[in-house]
């Protein structure tokens, strides 16, 4: 089971893995979506945003067994709301199959 | 004026060489039809663009109407007030359609020269789905010309020309398959709202020309399948990208939901016409979610031959399809 900070930095690399971004470009500035499909040379629109969601999403359901629901919100919405919103879910589904 | 091809005397011998066929063309009584299976058309039965745009021809001739004609048919002083707002709505959404076919016109060209000399079949499905798009262009300026033409003689509030003009807006480019799903579900959605319309309203010219409406709509949804199995067909076009926007409409609070949704994405870019769509009080609301979530469901399997009956399992499906 991985404590809140190896979840947030496990999501943070693989978000930013398939943004074709660093994660301190992403994070640590605290990017809006929008601006994330801006600044990646892989993302045209928010489909492709989305398909970065997925990815990470995957991700965590293969490698450490937590199933996170995709995310729908407005391209203003700033990353690290995103992330939080990621830690909620993970940590809730971690706790649920601990209990 | 146009140049001559450096094979121009063997084009020339062969011409002459060729039998002629027939002096006048035979009369076509054979129904006509969508090619709904353009990948096998072009790579096993070796038709030619030649003969899938006659297909289209003659299609689209079978079914034109004048909207002059269906327009004068409305007799003014029974359209009710809610009807009168179905009218208006639809006259608005219907102006985004131009852009929309202007830029898939220009798309399906440019993905068309850029599979040459490495997918010919792809290539062909390409350069007959930019032909097809002058048919829709053409069709859907009846929808927008007689619903706008409507508005105005029932004295609606007036389109002014800056609206005309933002709701020209051309839409921003995308991978072609998703392009193509899109357009599908977007004429999935007009077809269920006029088909709803045309139950709702009383006067019987109204209801004609919605039903007449509705009808071009799953005509042109139909092609849009067609293009979009072709792709996935030519296993160039991974089908993950239909299940992309399919996730994008079906999702809680996705583009099904229209203007209705809590939250609608502002947008600099274009004028999404679902999202503009206003209801107003004593309005029949075209919701009818789980008709437009069905035939989405239908759409998917035609274009991917993978089946899935609810929003949760086409997401489990993309998610699977997209990968880590």
């Amino acid at each position: 089971m991985l404590n809140a900070e190896e979840l947030k930095a496990y999501i943070q690399t693989k978000f930013s893995e398939h943004a074709c971004l660093s994660p301190n470009e992403v994070f640590g500035a605290d990017l809006t979506l929008a601006a994330i499909i801006t600044r990646s040379e892989r993302m045209t629109n928010s489909v492709d945003l989305m398909e970065a969601f997925a990815r990470t999403s995957n991700a965590l359901r293969k490698e450490h067994g937590i199933r996170v629901r995709l995310p729908a919100l407005a391209l203003d919405t700033p990353i690290s709301k995103v992330l939080e919103a990621f830690l909620q879910e993970a940590q809730r589904q971690q706790e649920g199959r601990a209990a | 004026m146009s140049s001559v091809p450096q094979n121009a005397s063997a084009t020339v011998r062969d011409l002459h060489a060729a039998p002629a066929r027939q002096k006048t063309a035979a009369p076509q009584t054979r129904r006509t039809e969508i090619v709904a299976d353009l990948y096998q058309a072009f790579k096993e039965e070796g038709r030619t663009l030649v003969d899938i745009t006659w297909e289209q021809q003659r299609l689209h001739e079978s079914r034109r109407w004048s909207v002059v004609e269906l327009v004068d048919a409305v007799t003014l002083e029974n359209v009710s007030e809610s009807d009168r707002l179905v009218v208006w709505n639809a006259g608005r959404a219907e102006l985004t359609t131009k852009p929309g076919a202007d830029r898939l016109a220009r798309l399906a060209d440019t993905e068309c020269r850029r599979w040459q000399g490495r997918d010919a079949t792809v290539a062909s499905i390409l350069q007959a789905c930019g032909t097809w798009s002058r048919y829709w262009n053409e069709e859907e300026a009846h929808h927008e010309t007689s619903f706008n033409q409507l508005a105005t003689v029932l004295g609606m509030e007036p389109i002014t020309d800056q609206t005309f003009i933002e709701f020209r807006k051309i839409f921003p480019d995308d991978d072609m398959l998703r392009t193509l799903t899109l357009l599908a579900f977007s004429e999935i959605v007009a077809a269920v709202n006029y088909a709803h319309s045309a139950r709702m309203v009383q006067e019987p010219g109204l209801k004609a020309l919605l039903k007449q409406v509705g009808a071009d709509e799953i005509q042109h949804m139909t092609y849009f399948i067609a293009f979009a199995k072709g792709l996935v067909d030519s296993g160039r076009y991974p089908a993950k990208e239909a299940f992309a926007v399919a996730h994008l409409f079906l999702r809680e609070g996705g583009e099904v939901q229209g203007s209705k949704r809590e939250r609608v994405e502002q947008r600099e870019t274009h004028v999404n016409w679902w999202d503009h769509v206003e209801y107003r009080e004593g309005m029949n609301a075209p919701d009818a979610v789980e008709k437009k979530e069905t035939l989405i469901f239908h759409a998917l399997k035609r274009i991917t031959g993978i089946t899935v009956s609810s929003a949760q399992e086409a997401e489990d499906m993309w998610l699977e399809l997209v990968g880590c």
